[in-house]
């Protein structure tokens, strides 16, 4: 029997205390008042010292719990033991194995499991053996084990999903676990496909020094793997009603060319049209499906490679044969089905409705506002305009943005302005002459109206100090990407910003020219001169129509929301319900969402915490996409919101299944030092065969055992007692 | 209230009910008023009448004190001598220091106390004049003797309480001063000191002509050492402490105990000064009884 931190012996010193507390602390417990001690002392002092233990059982229990514990903390174990000592030492194994969705090629992830298992089945009793699953992330499946038919079983246990290889996180995770390792042997055993789509080099990724990678290469075998790229989508519209045109395409990745693939277009499951495309080995094409209406938002959508055709009147576009051989391979055949198919979400496009108030009369004065907001689809801005006495709360509810195009707003309006805003609709206030805001509630707004400055007598004013970090004026942000300070300002009205707005352009004066807010959910915005050419020449320069773009996109909280994503991604669940225009008519976001997995796997989806000092609207939640297909999102409660519809599909190239050489991977990451075992040691270290044996757990357990038998016992003795 | 004793006849009151009673006086009355009229007569301090001898007259003797019947029969003038004065100063000096209050039903102070107001009572009862000293290290009350002094010195001792540690020397050798005068001094004290200190402090007031008597006032639990819980014992005086198993050294204890009183009684003796062991446990006109009847014995001896 060995002792790997033996100094900890020294603790027996503790079995003095129980001794100690039988003889003195007991007597001392309690104190009795006498006359005199004067015969008492008189009497040698021996014999007041020495007492008598009278419960040798206890003080035996106390004396053996802290043996036990004292020589637990000393970590005992067998130096030597049978366990020790392979030929070359005992290995501390990693075994990564790939579940990304190429390993779903044919039979490949059935050869990759025996593989694996086999090298499994080939470690000693003395090594420890760790299975990590890995796509595009990494998770320990099993750690540090002796036990081989655990490992096998988790490997077992384990499906190829929809994730993509990357070597990085698992090569960074195992080299991690090995580094805690007290083996003398650090051995990674990488069963893989190896597809050179996965391993992007990086100096900073190396296994610890003396670690053993081990390829092991699971070829794909024969078949076709035809996949589908991301699809294009074109809106139009056509007397009144808007179609969508999908144009989907299809690469063969295989050296076979392939003929009369049916490509099918599905709507909510439904197979609308079918066209058929031939391709010759490791080519690409694309088929335009007949442009379809969509009524419905979060219309699911999918095209999907078949080999039965379905439809009334199949059309076959032509692929581009170049191999020359008679086509041999079929659809039927594709090893590879996960990419076959591609999810994503139709709906019909929704238009940004902005409100122009101006003065009644003064149609003029709102012209190139109006002309610059029709313009455009990506958001297609819808204006209509209205003077501001005739602002009811009905028109309000309808808006997202609504632009004070220099017009005076009573107390009343303002009130109904303030409500609009916070709760998440947008303000352009443009400070004209006639432009007004009650004084009751200036702090409101994000800058006071001062006095009309001047600048007809001399140079005119022009925008500087502009905040091209701000989502408004990032698009100008490159050089030759527009020129504010080519518009000259005649006159404009002095702002005063309020403390807690943001100034985003200042005259070269330095007074602010455009100063935002955000009050509540929404955002409210003060342009300091007109949006017509009575003060400025803003509206002729070509910045003028994408300025315009940019502040609507900013007030109305447009987010466009991709109709498909990438497995892997992260739905931004906040911004899809504001695009879906949850931020209207919804006092705040819904309490709590359901998520309907692809799987059919329901769960509720946590609020994620807003920071602090974050508006209320920066609550929001992440899901991070895991399986293919559609994810929904649904809230809960009386404001349940929008129903968020996203499509997740698998990354286009993984299906890429090109092979890099595993020696260059191994060559990337092995750490100088030697493969072999360390410091040439054929039998454990100390700590390896503790750390097997593990007696110090047993004895830790008694220890405590017999100290809770003590308490008992001492319960029993002192209820006699008294 | 009342419990049977050895003494045929007697019945004697328990001390810790006596010492619930809280009126010295009428505790003293009820104990010595019992106990004369059961004895009879108080062989405490002799007859003041009784005759002793005649002895002829020598100048400067008190005409008044002559004998005329006999210098009616002899011509000769003989003075007519009694065995005692009739009213002998009587003082009781107390210990009232911290050991004292020790006891466990009774304290040994409320003992001293109880036992001093009986025996005053019973002294003034003769036409004695009383008088009380309390001490601890030094003298804390001094009543002189006096015939009218009873009240005040019931009064005094219902005050008292044991506060600080005491000393026998020190007191006891300022009050010889005091006591020039024959008279009786009862000392009520439990005698922690060596034995040699004891006397040192006595001897003076006795070699004045006092008549000494000592009770030495002990607990049952000072003498038995009746602890069974090892404990740490705090010195009631000094507040020292010192870890005790008591059933490893009972014997002992009361072995040295036993000496200690065994060399009081031997040097009292020695030195014609009455020593009298007190336990609390004991009923106090037990106590009384079985004193006056010493007393009595040693009278007639002497």
């Amino acid at each position: 029997m060995s002792f790997l931190a033996p100094l900890f012996f020294l603790g027996l010193a503790a079995l003095a205390v129980p001794v100690l507390i039988h003889l003195t602390q007991r007597e001392r417990k309690t104190v009795v008042e006498f006359p005199s001690l004067m015969f008492l002392r008189k009497i040698p002092y021996e014999s007041v010292q020495r007492r008598r233990i009278r419960d040798w059982l206890l003080l035996a229990l106390r004396l053996a719990a802290l043996a036990m514990i004292v020589a637990a903390f000393a970590r005992p174990f067998l130096r030597g033991s049978q366990l020790a000592a392979a030929p070359g030492g005992a290995r501390d194994i990693v075994v990564l194995l790939d579940r990304s969705y190429s390993m779903g090629f044919g039979d490949m992830w059935t050869r990759a499991q025996r593989a694996a298992a086999q090298a499994i089945g080939d470690t000693t009793p003395a090594d420890r053996i760790s299975v990590v699953l890995f796509a595009d992330g990494a998770e320990v499946a099993l750690r540090s084990t002796p036990d081989r038919s655990r490992a096998v079983a988790e490997i077992n246990a384990a499906a190829p999903g929809p994730g993509a290889t990357k070597y990085g996180p698992a090569i960074k995770l195992a080299g991690s676990m090995l580094s805690e390792s007290l083996l003398p042997k650090r051995e990674v055993i990488l069963v893989s496909d190896f597809q050179r789509g996965g391993w992007q080099p990086d100096d900073t990724l190396r296994l610890p020094g003396g670690t053993l990678l081990t390829p092991v290469a699971v070829a794909p075998g024969d078949g076709v793997n035809l996949a589908l790229a991301p699809v294009t989508l074109h809106r139009q519209s056509a007397q009144g009603q808007e179609r969508v045109g999908v144009t989907a395409g299809v690469l063969n990745r295989s050296a076979t060319a392939v003929n009369d693939v049916g490509l099918q277009l599905e709507i909510e499951g439904r197979v609308l049209q079918t066209l058929k495309v031939s391709l010759a080995p490791n080519a690409s094409a694309s088929v335009a499906f007949t442009p379809v209406a969509v009524a419905a938002v979060n219309t699911h959508a999918a095209i999907r490679i078949s080999d039965e055709p379905k439809g009334s009147s199949p059309r076959t576009v032509g692929g581009q044969l170049t191999g020359g051989g008679e086509p041999s391979g079929s659809p039927k055949a594709d090893a590879l089905p996960r990419d076959n198919v591609f999810y994503f979400v139709l709906s019909p496009s929704a238009p940004v409705p902005v409100m122009v108030v101006g003065q009644s009369g003064r149609s003029d004065a709102s012209l190139y506002l109006a002309r610059a907001l029709d313009i455009g689809d990506a958001p297609r801005f819808e204006s209509s305009s209205q003077a501001a006495d005739a602002l009811g709360a009905e028109v309000l509810a309808k808006s997202r943005l609504l632009i004070l195009n220099d017009v005076s707003v009573p107390e009343p309006l303002a009130q109904r302005l303030t409500a609009f805003v916070e709760g998440g609709g947008g303000l352009l206030l443009a400070a004209g002459p006639r432009a007004t805001w009650p004084g009751s509630r200036t702090a409101w707004l994000p800058a006071s109206l001062e006095n009309t400055i001047d600048r007809t007598r001399g140079a005119p004013a022009k925008l500087s100090a502009i905040d091209y970090g701000h989502v408004v004026f990032e698009p100008f942000r490159a050089p030759r990407s527009g020129d504010f300070a080519a518009a000259r300002f005649y006159s404009y009205r002095g702002l005063k910003a309020a403390k807690d707005a943001t100034v985003l352009a200042r005259f070269d004066t330095g007074e602010p020219a455009l100063v935002e807010r955000t009050p509540g959910r929404g955002h409210a915005i003060v342009f300091a001169s007109t949006l017509d050419l009575s003060w400025n020449d803003l509206p002729l320069k070509p910045v003028f129509l994408p300025f315009i773009h940019q502040l609507g996109r900013r007030l109305s909280g447009y987010k466009e929301q991709p109709a498909w994503l990438t497995v892997g991604q992260v739905l931004d669940v906040g911004a899809a319900e504001a695009a879906a225009g949850a931020t209207l008519g919804a006092s705040s976001g819904p309490a709590s969402r359901t998520v309907l997995a692809p799987s059919g796997q329901r769960r509720d989806l946590a609020p994620a915490v807003a920071a602090p000092g974050a508006p209320p609207s920066a609550t929001s939640a992440a899901l991070e996409l895991v399986e293919q297909g559609f994810y929904e999102v649904r809230g809960s409660g009386r404001d349940a919101g929008p129903v968020i519809v996203a499509a997740a599909n698998v990354s286009l190239a993984e299906s890429n299944l090109d092979r890099m050489d595993p020696k260059e991977l191994v060559a990337a990451v092995s750490g100088s030092g030697n493969a072999g075992s360390i410091g040439g040691q054929d039998v454990l270290p100390d700590e390896a065969q503790e750390l097997a044996q593990t007696y110090w757990w047993y004895l830790l357990f008694a220890g405590i055992l017999l100290l809770i038998a003590e308490t008992v016992l001492a319960q029993r003795y002192s209820r006699a007692a008294s | 209230m009342a419990t049977r004793s050895e003494i045929p006849g007697a019945r004697f009151v328990d001390p810790a009910v006596l010492a619930r009673i809280g009126n010295l006086d009428l505790v003293a009355k009820s104990v010595v008023d019992g106990l004369i009229n059961g004895t009879h007569r108080s062989p405490f301090f002799g007859a003041s009448v009784d005759f002793a001898e005649h002895r002829g007259y020598v100048a400067g003797d008190d005409i008044r004190r002559v004998d005329w019947r006999v210098y009616a029969r002899t011509d000769k003038y003989y003075i007519k001598e009694f065995e005692a004065d009739s009213n002998a100063n009587f003082s009781v000096l107390l210990d009232i220091s911290k050991s004292m209050a020790f006891g466990a039903k009774i304290s040994k102070l409320d003992y001293g106390k109880t036992l001093a107001a009986c025996l005053s009572y019973l002294a003034n009862n003769q036409r004695d004049r009383v008088g009380l000293v309390t001490f601890d290290e030094d003298i804390v009350n001094h009543i002189p003797p006096s015939a009218k002094h009873l009240d005040v010195v019931l009064h005094t001792l219902d005050k008292v309480q044991a506060v600080r540690p005491g000393r026998l020397g020190p007191p006891l050798r300022k009050l010889a001063e005091f006591f020039g005068r024959r008279g009786i001094l009862v000392v009520i004290s439990d005698f922690y000191e060596e034995p040699d200190e004891i006397f040192d402090a006595v001897g003076p007031i006795r070699h004045r002509g006092n008549d000494v008597v000592l009770f030495h006032v002990l607990d049952p639990a000072e003498i038995d050492f009746s602890f069974v819980e090892p404990s740490s014992f705090e010195d009631l005086e000094t507040g020292d402490q010192i870890p005790i198993v008591p059933d490893a050294l009972a014997k002992q204890y009361q072995a040295l105990i036993g000496a200690h009183i065994e060399t009081l009684a031997q040097r009292a003796s020695q030195q014609n000064v009455d020593y009298m062991l007190l336990n609390t446990g004991m009923p106090l006109d037990y106590a009384l009884f079985r004193f006056l009847s010493m007393r009595e014995r040693l009278a007639s001896r002497r």
